[in-house]
């Protein structure tokens, strides 16, 4: 292709095209590169994203009529190149680069134009041409770094990542301004102002990523101009970096030259003047010979102008001064480390400069500062009895803006200046303000405000850096002077503290506030205000009425008072959520809030908050000063700034977030035993989200690129006691000793905290289990086989994980219990298959109950034969009938298949033979009126409670035994002895009840069974057929007494019931013979209970 | 089933009682469309999604009828509670008969939870009952009904005096009975059908 055809091209039309627009400047230059280039029909290039904007198709359309390109992509692709080719040649060409001397400040920066701009796309070209940057006539997510418009639509707002694909839009004044500072300017600041809370530290990254990029795409010049220096610095001197576009290299001069001044911008703040300045210079020095380029000679210029504004006047610059640094230093921190990609320290920075960070470890700091004081806080407490609510004194010691106040202190000149704090920034930077002063708040600026808009509000603003040495050193002050004031101390925070003063039984406790209050000014230079009052709640809200510096008493006298015309959003506890749904309610103060009954609060807003908000509405709380809340789980995260490029990076930074977290848990002396890895990944796309989560689950094999954060968490936190060994094998242990103290044999437990730790992991895959859906990841391997298992040690396992276990092995390991206890206990043989009655009882959830027992198996062998043969022959009468009668409907619904229906069949003697505690929770399970049978029953003796319990025992022929109970119990006992009769019968419709019991009705109720029998084909029998009749009546009795049964107290049942057999009826003679002899009974029940017959529609 | 006056009274079980009877009812009067459905609102009761009168009249009706039941529930008192509706010519055309059923001996302490889990059933129910009732004709209205296995002495609680003994109306014949729903959680047992005329009658 011949370049100078293209460029005399563009030559020619160089004035038309600046004013025509950009489609008629994109349709010449198509038109030339038709011309030029048929034979180029095939690219080696790709370009994803050709086509943007509706100006690209039309011209495209037009020219593809009668190109011979094979299809538009091809086309677009030999366009672009053409169109870069084109404006290479331009910018080399003398009309731009020679003429006009301009520095290639854009280097690096590919904008893309979009829509109508004050200065036109082509002005803008032509500033790209002149100083070195790129111009793209077609948007591409790979060769774009900059898109400028001024104006969005609303639709590409709404879309903006399509829209942009995560670059910057940025208002055209960022080129012009950028060329008038002869450099490149951050763009944040120039974000279109629709986009404003956008991210725009992201920023860095792509800048960094276009640099790489650029390395393909031919470039020529200016890239040698780069200091080594400065790559060195960062990326450890990977060669790469050498080709760091000019935006990427100046981020870094910058960063390099702010760090070699912000040792001494921390220096400023607490050393004296000329120490300081000598040592300023020095730096400045050293800057100067490290970096030699224009732009930094201009920073550094710029340091030494503030330096020697200060030396000629010291006092008045000084908050000028600490913004420059500041603004230096802000957007230092918002460029530098940025990502786990540059800096191997980035965990560590990471920490360092948080805010949050500090809060949250503080308070183990503390706890090692005075851990003698929380010692005895915590036993004190708990041994003291609020005896006289009246003559408690609580207060509430709290800084005034503390984190603002320690930084000004030693500026008195700031005093009552608005000043806040922030981690960083410029001032139009989209930095979070944490800490405001009084003067500040004035203004409106509050914490947790943009930087930005705090300025809106107060132009004057001073800006501070955190100085986390200073607040250290005065949190420390501050709980010295408490400490030696009151012993009973309960932090807060680090500037806000509980104290209980009851015991001090101080005359005036404002005397003591006072002086605590003073000295704590006199020692820290800090102001604190004091609430005073009887609890903790109403020593906190006092504190809110004596801050600033000042202090509060509210007598208890005074307490309705106050809090009457209280805002309910004033009270801890109450956020915005809470307030928003009051206010709902047309409740706004805590006087409003207290006409609202205890009962309905917990209605609408739970059992917890309910209740605290009915207490603190009457300024209760129950709290004690000194009842510390340990922590429930320890963890370190990071959610900004995490890049990987490959595995490596990530388990560097897994093990630096390691390290991290077991510096924190040595730092509260505690272990877990519990881990969380949390990854939040950056994606929006199900798919991608699927992927991630398969993986994730899978084999934790995710594509590291995806990770955006990740946090480690331990929870279930337990003390760290330096005697036991491991952490697994001495938890189990103590638990244990905690929950049983029975049976610890030295053998066993090891082989049970094998156990247990296996249950642990697996309960662990169960849950992932369920919340992926995937069997596949259950590592089964894990499980030792079910033959290994020491079944000692199984039976002695904590329900909660004899339960676990057995759902791991499929209900197998209760079969395997069974088994062995079987072969143990010869007291009695099951006729029947209760183990797998059993077994479904267990898997039905109910196994809690057995597995208690199983817990005490031993002991228990003898009763659970009991058990058996109860359920096998349930209504020997033992008491008399009368006592069963009572029993059966209970029987029917409890359902306690596992306990005996009632102690009347529980052999006493056994009962008596058990330990105090099983005999108490026997008893318990049974219902309350049975009490009174085991009372008296008890009475009679051992051996003739012995005798009794054979009578039980002995194994009678079921059909037999019916004869003898009578009509009256065919509902009785499980199964009810209705189903042994009918699968005794000789009549196959009975058999077939009995055999849908079996399988489906192990509820006991009969309209279950209806419903299967209605999806049974039922072959008609013959009405001549033997036992017809009998049947018949079987069938009658077994539903009259059914009637009887529930008539009382569940006619839905019934209902149910009669509407299945209507249906069933409708396809079988002898249903229909029944429903027909039982209706009338039913109506007379129906009549005599409720006074109406039922309305039956199948 | 056996029932002793003399116990303590479960006040608490009755409260709860009290409370799914006034959603109870207002959900009949909404399922009714008695009112326009603009009258009521949305609402979350036991995680189950009910209706709740806007109209305070209505609203403080229900309320301060239901919750006037409330010592007499703890005494066991009520046998029934019924939601009467009439026609113009003032003759019951639906009734909804709550049964209630208070085990005043049983001792250990009410399972809030699992007694809210029987009721929400219960409500879950009555919300898609609507096919068994028989609409409304026009010009209707509608009362609520307490019967009382024995008339309660003068009662010291305000409450009660928003009760007041009537006679109800009866149909000629025992009317047809269609269960809705059973509840049976110690130591509550609530059972709420239906009760139409019976054939014969609404044919005369």
């Amino acid at each position: 292709m011949s370049s100078g055809s293209s460029r005399s091209a563009n030559s020619g039309q160089k004035l038309k095209r600046s004013f025509n627009s950009i489609q008629s400047n994109s349709t010449n230059n198509s038109n030339t590169s038709v011309n030029n280039n048929k034979k180029n029909k095939k690219s080696n290039q790709k370009t994803l994203g050709v086509a943007w904007g509706s100006n690209s198709l039309s011209s495209s359309r037009s020219s593809f009529r009668n190109s011979p390109f094979s299809d538009f992509g091809s086309y677009m692709v030999e366009k672009n190149r053409k169109l870069q080719n084109q404006f290479d040649a331009e910018a080399s060409s003398s009309s731009y680069s020679a003429s006009t001397s301009g520095r290639p400040i854009f280097q690096g920066v590919s904008i893309f134009v979009d829509g109508f701009t004050v200065p036109s796309s082509q002005e803008l070209r032509g500033y790209m041409l002149k100083y070195g940057g790129r111009f793209e006539n077609y948007f591409s997510r790979h060769r774009v770094t900059h898109i400028i418009c001024s104006n969005l639509p609303d639709s590409k707002i709404k879309n903006l990542r399509s829209f942009s694909g995560g670059l910057p839009v940025v208002k055209p004044a960022w080129v012009l301004d950028s060329v008038a500072a002869n450099k490149l300017l951050s763009w944040v600041p120039y974000q279109l102002d629709q986009l404003a809370n956008n991210q725009p530290k992201l920023s860095y990254f792509f800048a960094l990523k276009r640099c790489h990029f650029s390395e393909d795409a031919s470039i020529p010049t200016f890239y040698q101009a780069k200091p080594e220096t400065v790559d060195s610095s960062l990326n450890n001197g990977s060669s790469k970096n050498a080709d760091l576009s000019e935006q990427g290299g100046s981020v870094q001069h910058e960063w390099q030259i702010r760090v070699e001044i912000e040792d001494p911008v921390v220096a400023v703040m607490n050393e004296k003047m000329t120490e300081q300045q000598s040592s300023f210079t020095g730096k400045s020095c050293e800057v100067d010979t490290l970096e030699p380029s224009n732009a930094d000679a201009e920073i550094e210029s710029c340091v030494k102008d503030e330096l020697q504004s200060r030396t000629h006047e010291p006092s008045p610059s000084i908050s000028s001064y600490c913004v420059e640094n500041r603004d230096m230093k802000g957007s230092m921190s918002s460029k530098k480390s940025h990502s786990t990609l540059g800096d191997p320290n980035f965990v560590e920075n990471y920490f360092k400069s948080s805010r949050l960070h500090f809060i949250g470890t503080w308070r183990h700091r503390y706890r090692k500062r005075f851990p003698s004081c929380s010692e005895f806080k915590c036993t004190s407490s708990s041994l003291k009895v609020p005896s006289d609510a009246q003559r408690t004194a609580i207060f509430h010691v709290d800084m005034d803006c503390f984190f603002v106040s320690v930084i000004i202190r030693n500026h008195p000149e700031l005093q009552d200046k608005p000043v806040a704090i922030c981690h960083s920034d410029s001032v139009k930077g989209t930095a979070e303000i944490s800490s405001a002063n009084y003067p500040a708040r004035d203004y409106g600026v509050k914490a947790g405000m943009f930087v930005r808009d705090a300025k809106a509000l107060c132009p004057h603003l001073v800006i501070c850096p955190y100085n986390f040495e200073a607040y250290e050193e005065v949190a420390d002050q501050f709980y010295n002077i408490l400490h030696k004031h009151c012993t009973r101390v309960q932090a807060v925070s680090c500037d806000e503290a509980f104290l209980d003063v009851t015991y001090l039984e101080v005359e005036d406790p404002e005397i003591l506030a006072s002086k605590i209050r003073k000295e704590i000014f006199e020692t820290t230079g800090c102001t604190a205000s004091t609430g005073i009052a009887g609890n903790m709640l109403m020593a906190r809200l006092a504190t809110r009425t004596a801050k600033p510096n000042g202090q509060c008493y509210i007598p208890p006298q005074r307490v309705d008072d106050y809090l009457h015309h209280l805002p309910i959003k004033a009270l801890p506890g109450i956020g915005h959520v809470l307030e928003e749904k009051l206010r709902k309610q047309n409740i706004r103060t805590c006087g409003q809030l207290r006409m609202i009954s205890k009962d309905s609060l917990q209605k609408d807003f739970g059992v917890k908050t309910g209740e605290m908000l009915w207490n603190y509405s009457r300024g209760i709380d129950n709290r004690q000063v000194g009842l510390i809340q340990e922590s429930k789980s320890i963890g370190a995260e990071v959610n900004w700034g995490v890049r990987f490029r490959d595995l490596k990076d990530s388990h560097h930074f897994l093990l630096n977030l390691c390290k991290e977290v077991s510096l924190r848990l040595q730092g509260c002396g505690v272990q877990g035993r519990n881990f969380t890895l949390k990854v939040p990944v950056a994606t929006d796309d199900v798919e991608v989200l699927q992927r991630i989560t398969k993986q994730l689950f899978g084999s934790f094999h995710f594509d590291v690129k995806d990770i955006r954060g990740i946090g480690l968490q331990v929870s279930k936190l337990e003390n760290a006691d330096p005697n036991k060994q491991g952490i697994e094998r001495n938890t189990l242990k103590s638990w244990l000793t905690s929950t049983s103290a029975s049976t610890e044999e030295k053998s066993n437990i090891s082989r049970m905290s094998e156990g247990g730790t296996d249950a642990i992991q697996l309960s662990v895959q169960m849950d992932l289990n369920l919340s992926t859906g995937q069997d596949s990841l259950n590592q089964v391997s894990a499980v030792p086989p079910l033959c290994d298992l020491d079944v000692g040690v199984i039976e002695n396992l904590p329900p909660e994980l004899f339960s676990e276990l057995n759902g791991i092995y499929g209900g197998k390991l209760f079969d395997l219990i069974t088994k062995n206890r079987d072969k143990s206990d010869n007291i009695s043989s099951y006729s029947s298959n209760p183990p797998h009655e059993l077994e479904g009882a267990l898997n039905e959830g109910r196994g809690s109950l057995f597995s208690e027992l199983v817990n005490l198996n031993e002991e228990l062998v003898a009763m659970k034969a009991q058990q058996c043969a109860v359920e096998e022959v349930p209504a020997v009468p033992v008491l008399g009938a009368g006592l069963f009668n009572e029993a059966i409907p209970n029987l029917v619904r409890d359902k306690i298949d596992l306990m005996p229906s009632s102690l009347s069949q529980v052999d006493t003697s056994v009962l008596q033979q058990l330990p105090e505690p099983l005999r108490a929770d026997i008893l318990e399970l049974l219902p309350a009126h049975r009490r009174q049978a085991f009372s008296s029953n008890a009475t009679l003796g051992p051996s003739e409670n012995l005798q009794e319990s054979m009578g039980t025992k002995i194994p009678e022929n079921p059909a037999g035994s019916i004869d003898a109970v009578g009509n009256n119990n065919l509902w009785v006992g499980n199964p009810p002895l209705w189903v042994d009769k009918f699968k005794a019968s000789n009549f196959l419709i009975l058999n077939m009840l009995a055999d849908i019991y079996h399988k489906y009705g192990s509820t006991g109720n009969l309209s279950q069974i209806l419903q299967h029998t209605v999806s049974v084909t039922v072959h008609p029998p013959d009405a001549s057929s033997d036992g017809w009749d009998e049947a018949i009546d079987n069938l009658c009795e077994l539903l009259r007494q059914y009637i009887k049964l529930n008539i009382e107290v569940d006619i839905e049942e019934i209902y149910v019931c009669f509407r299945l057999l209507r249906r069933i009826m409708a396809k079988s003679e002898f249903f229909l013979e029944v429903y027909n002899t039982v209706i009338p009974y039913l109506q007379t029940s129906v009549g005599q209970n409720y006074g109406g017959r039922m309305h039956v529609t199948s | 089933m056996e029932r002793s006056e003399v116990q303590s009274p479960q006040g608490e079980t009755a409260r709860i009682l009290v409370e799914f009877l006034e959603v109870a009812v207002t959900s009949i009067v909404f399922l009714k469309e008695v009112y326009p459905a603009g009258a009521f609102e949305r609402r979350r009761y036991m995680n189950v999604v009910v209706q709740r009168a806007r109209h305070p009249e209505l609203r403080e009706y229900i309320h301060s009828a239901v919750n006037g039941l409330l010592p007499f529930i703890q005494k066991g008192q009520v046998e029934r509670v019924a939601v009467i509706f009439f026609n113009a010519d003032n003759i019951p055309v639906e009734r909804y008969i709550f049964k209630l059923m208070f085990n005043q001996s049983y001792g250990s302490k009410v399972e809030e939870g699992e007694l809210e889990f029987s009721l929400r059933s219960f409500l879950t129910k009555l919300l898609v009952s609507q096919s068994l009732s028989k609409v409304l004709p026009n010009g209707c209205r509608w009362e609520i009904t307490a019967y009382f296995r024995s008339l309660p002495q003068v009662d010291t609680s305000k409450d009660a005096e928003f009760w007041i003994p009537t006679n109800t109306q009866q149909w000629q014949q025992p009317p047809l009975i269609t269960p809705i729903k059973s509840m049976n959680s110690d130591p509550l047992n609530v059972q709420l059908y239906l009760e139409h005329p019976s054939f014969s009658e609404t044919k005369s």
